[in-house]
């Protein structure tokens, strides 16, 4: 289980992009995150895994205080943690495996690995992970020559090598067409309903939040502004959320 | 039959013969398995090095072992060998279709090419230090330039900056202090009241007849360059322009017969462009004598090609629409020409004409080694009287000027280039005053640069007493066996000189620029001011040429190859830092991001997140250095830093142009042949 109580963040430049925020994610959710562009979304799933120094507040999972953790401690956390970004963040001009690969980093002896060995075993994973978002013909070409669905499914893969428990997914989704948009969700729910992985979402379209998500949060401001079921949602809901002049907009 | 499945069969028979080609011709089988570019360059490097690691021992004796009953090899052989095996294990492998690491052949290759590098270069890495006293002595005058003169009473001598420091502290505390004032050094430099030349004006206005010695304000040495550099810009944008036109396919595929015309204007703006400006300055003196006039000529010519060349490119990459549109309201080819493409190419034409200006700013200060303008005359002149003090002062004004030009060039360019609409309103009166006020100061300026550069377009056509000679014996040089290899050795060694400073120059580079890069040095106040020195140092370093920095380099290691190398290392340093720390500047955070958040540690991060973003630029730029330091060892020689620069200006100062040519033939093979040869590798790699 997820816990986060009390999180704040507060930028160096002033900028308050979390305040006083708690809530709970159960093992094997599909947690939708909603808010506008700028209501601390991202600032929040950073938090987790500590990408960003969160300025109070504590978060625990299964137990361990995230928080607390330091230097190895956070690493070994982050590896359990799978992470898929809205620009796919793939090193371009790597290949698809070196890409892959690069998952395995948490794990694997330092040593080696700047010198790009990893053993028999961590090239298997690659292969298989591949299989699975259906690229494994793209193994060997650049990053950059892929498109942007095909970027998103690398990050995925990466995510995978990882072997997480959870998956934090930061829009990842918004720089793809819809229909790339439900391939992509799909994967995310796949690994929700058949491997059991927790994923916490941020989404901007609603209805891909009905799809996909189990429970939902929602963020304005900085601020916890609605907590749980999709369905749960209204026009008042949705108001409070995206502010008054919003409109519902659908997306195939 | 199929001929798919004829030419299959016989292609799977043949594949397992095919690799044996390659033990007896290197890259041979490569090519018929269509990787031509992979063959080729294996057959030509496998040449290239078993020829220098032979010729090496046979001139210079390099990597000699005494073997039984006294017969020496060179063991260079034995990583020959290892590149030549290699490509035979290539063959086998490609038949198979599989890769094979080029990192055997590279290290062979490197390994090779730097023993080579480091013997014919003459680098005796010792003399750094045990030399160091000379060094030091080198390195104070340096940093004590003559610009002040001190009076203490008859003795006279120069104000360094400890004695400017009690000078002003003597005038702040009211105290008695004896009296400094500019050094003659310095009226030098930036002009000072005496005997001049009388101007074309005053002999117009009748104050003087012609070439009447008046008083006035000589000019100084460095406003003399600045004009150089003024003048052949103007100069060769002018003329680059319809060049241009000339170069530039899409425009020249409309008229009839221009396709010959277009490669035709092609090769010879990259035969004059190969050349350096100051071998054509050693061209043009011979033409209309030495002086700055003779600069300005020198730098424009090289200036038009180059210009013409970049400016035919924009042409061929402007946008067919609007050409297309006014072709089909009915406009002729100059009315295409003015509506459909000049409105395009202005704003780049503008930015390339700064840049360009930066550029000849920087060759102006050299010219006057071999042309006699300039403040490159004046450091020839001072270095000759070992006057270091001088010429420190001499470059620290360079250093000042060039800094001033590259940061106004760059930020004219980024204007242009930022390409704002401008709202089409209507002027106010200040700014029509001002525009006017601007041009009446450009023509006077003009005037009088003119002046001062004393051009004399009458000396165009009255060509000096060796000029027709010079031509004559261009045109049937000099291919006799000991010309022929004194040049290849030169030739070897000047090469030599350009990879060893790419390397040395390149690699203490890569350290400095992290420092120098905004993202990384951080935030506190101690890394802020690493980072606005390291910067200082790249600019200070960097507005000085080569040519200039060879004479501090003859004083503390020796006249040769290696001072050579070392003042072009310094340049080297100077602009790959400024290029690798903008580069760095210029990754993406996101993979970094990414990385970290797979639980990778710093290390692991750099590894796998920066270098991948960082090697690419970083070995383009290397690129791009390579062919300017292969250009400027060309001309390294002429200020006694070794290679073929040296054999050149003994050949016109001897007035052998038969091989004076010969030499200028090789230059513009080798300088084209390294610009190919860098495109390809830019091509595959970057």
């Amino acid at each position: 289980m997820l816990k986060i109580e009390n999180l704040s963040k507060t930028y160096s430049n002033g900028t308050q992009a979390l305040h006083d925020v708690s809530f709970e994610v159960e093992e094997g959710e599909f947690l939708a995150v909603i808010g506008l562009s700028g209501s601390g979304k991202s600032t929040l799933l950073r938090c987790i895994n500590r990408l960003i120094e969160p300025t109070s507040g504590k978060i625990t999972w299964n137990g361990v205080d995230i928080t607390a953790a330091s230097g190895k401690d956070i690493r070994k956390i982050r590896r359990q943690i799978g992470m898929v970004f809205q620009q796919f963040n793939l090193v371009k001009r790597s290949s698809v495996n070196t890409n892959v690969l690069s998952g395995r980093l948490g794990y694997v002896p330092t040593f080696p690995s700047l010198f790009h060995v990893f053993s028999k075993e961590d090239h298997q994973r690659v292969t298989k992970t591949l299989n699975m978002v259906g690229l494994a013909d793209k193994i060997d070409v650049r990053a950059d020559s892929l498109s942007g669905g095909q970027q998103q499914r690398v990050g995925i893969a990466r995510a995978l090598m990882q072997d997480p428990k959870m998956i934090l997914a930061d829009e990842p989704v918004a720089s793809l067409d819809p229909v790339l948009a439900h391939s992509i969700l799909k994967y995310l729910e796949q690994l929700n309903k058949e491997f059991g992985m927790t994923v916490l979402c941020s989404l901007h379209f609603l209805d891909l939040v009905h799809r996909y998500a189990t429970r939902a949060i929602a963020l304005k401001d900085g601020n916890l502004v609605f907590q749980g079921l999709p369905k749960e949602i209204d026009d008042v809901q949705f108001k409070a959320i995206y502010g008054k002049d919003a409109e519902r907009i659908e997306v195939i | 039959m199929n001929p798919e499945v004829s030419k299959k069969n016989t292609s799977d028979k043949l594949r397992i013969l095919l690799p044996f080609l390659s033990i007896f011709i290197p890259g041979s089988s490569q090519i018929i398995v269509k990787k031509t570019w992979r063959g080729i360059s294996i057959l030509i490097f496998t040449s290239l090095l078993g020829f220098l690691v032979n010729w090496s021992f046979q001139n210079y004796k390099i990597g000699q072992v005494t073997l039984f009953e006294g017969a020496s090899y060179s063991w260079l052989w034995i990583p020959f060998l290892l590149f030549y095996g290699w490509n035979i294990a290539d063959a086998f492998l490609l038949a198979k279709n599989k890769k094979s690491p080029a990192l055997i052949a590279i290290i062979a290759a490197a390994l090779i090419l730097y023993v080579i590098g480091w013997s014919v270069t003459g680098v005796k890495m010792e003399r750094l230090v045990t030399r160091y006293d000379d060094a030091k002595v080198v390195m104070k005058r340096l940093f004590n330039p003559d610009f002040f003169t001190v009076h203490d009473g008859d003795k006279v001598d120069i104000c360094s900056w400890d004695c400017l420091w009690n000078y002003m502290k003597a005038k702040i505390n009211g105290t008695e202090a004896p009296q400094v004032t500019f050094s003659q050094n310095t009226g030098q430099i930036f002009g000072q009241k005496g005997t001049i030349t009388a101007s074309r004006w005053d002999v117009l206005l009748g104050k003087a007849t012609i070439n009447q010695r008046i008083p006035g304000f000589e000019t100084g040495k460095l406003i003399e360059t600045i004009a150089i550099g003024l003048m052949a810009t103007l100069f060769s944008t002018i003329l680059a322009v319809p060049v241009s036109f000339l170069a530039a396919h899409n425009v020249m595929r409309r008229v009839p017969g221009g396709s010959i015309i277009y490669y035709i204007s092609r090769t010879l703006l990259n035969i004059v462009r190969a050349v350096d400006t100051v071998v054509w300055g050693l061209i043009i003196i011979v033409w209309v004598g030495l002086g700055s006039f003779a600069g300005v000529i020198a730098l424009t010519i090289h200036s038009i090609a180059a210009l013409a060349k970049l400016f035919s490119e924009e042409i061929e990459h402007i946008d067919p629409g609007p050409v297309e549109a006014i072709e089909a309201t009915g406009g002729n080819f100059f009315q295409v020409i003015r509506y459909g493409v000049i409105p395009q190419i202005i704003p780049s034409f503008l930015s390339y004409t700064l840049l360009r200006w930066d550029i000849n700013m920087r060759s102006a200060t050299v010219i006057g080694f071999v042309a006699g303008g300039g403040i490159g005359f004046f450091v020839v002149e001072t270095i000759r009287m070992g006057g270091y003090q001088q010429y420190a002062a001499a470059l620290w004004a360079v250093a000042v000027v060039i800094i001033i030009v590259d940061y106004i060039s760059s930020r004219w360019r980024f204007n242009i280039l930022k390409d704002q609409p401008k709202a089409v309103d209507k002027i106010p009166t200040w700014k029509k005053i001002r525009t006017i006020l601007y041009i009446v100061l450009g023509i006077a300026a003009f005037l009088y640069c003119w002046e001062i550069t004393r051009i004399d377009l009458k000396k165009l056509l009255d060509p000096g007493p060796t000029f027709g000679r010079l031509l004559k014996d261009f045109v049937s040089i000099d291919t006799t066996g000991k010309v022929i290899n004194n040049i290849v050795r030169e030739l070897i060694i000047t090469t030599m000189q350009a990879l060893m400073a790419t390397t040395l120059g390149g690699v203490l580079a890569i350290p400095f620029s992290f420092l120098a890069a905004k993202n990384l040095t951080g935030k506190s106040k101690f890394s802020a001011w690493i980072f606005v020195i390291t910067r200082g140092v790249f600019n200070v370093l960097r507005s000085i040429e080569a040519l200039l920095y060879v004479a501090i380099f003859v004083y503390w290691v020796g006249i040769g190859p290696y001072a050579g190398m070392l003042a072009l290392s310094i340049t080297t340093f100077a602009l790959m830092g400024k290029l690798f720390s903008e580069a760095i500047e210029n990754i993406d955070s996101g993979p970094i991001e990414a990385i970290n958040a797979t639980g990778a540690n710093k290390l692991q991060s750099i590894i796998y997140a920066i270098v991948p973003q960082i090697v690419p630029p970083f070995l383009s730029y290397l690129i791009y250095q390579w062919d300017i330091n292969i250009r400027m060892a060309t001309i390294i020689g002429f200020a006694g830093g070794g290679g073929i620069g040296l054999m050149l200006s003994t050949f016109f100062g001897s007035l052998q142009y038969h091989k004076a040519g010969t030499v200028i033939l090789a230059i513009v093979i080798i300088v084209a042949v390294m610009d190919f040869t860098s495109a390809k590798i830019r091509e595959k790699f970057v």
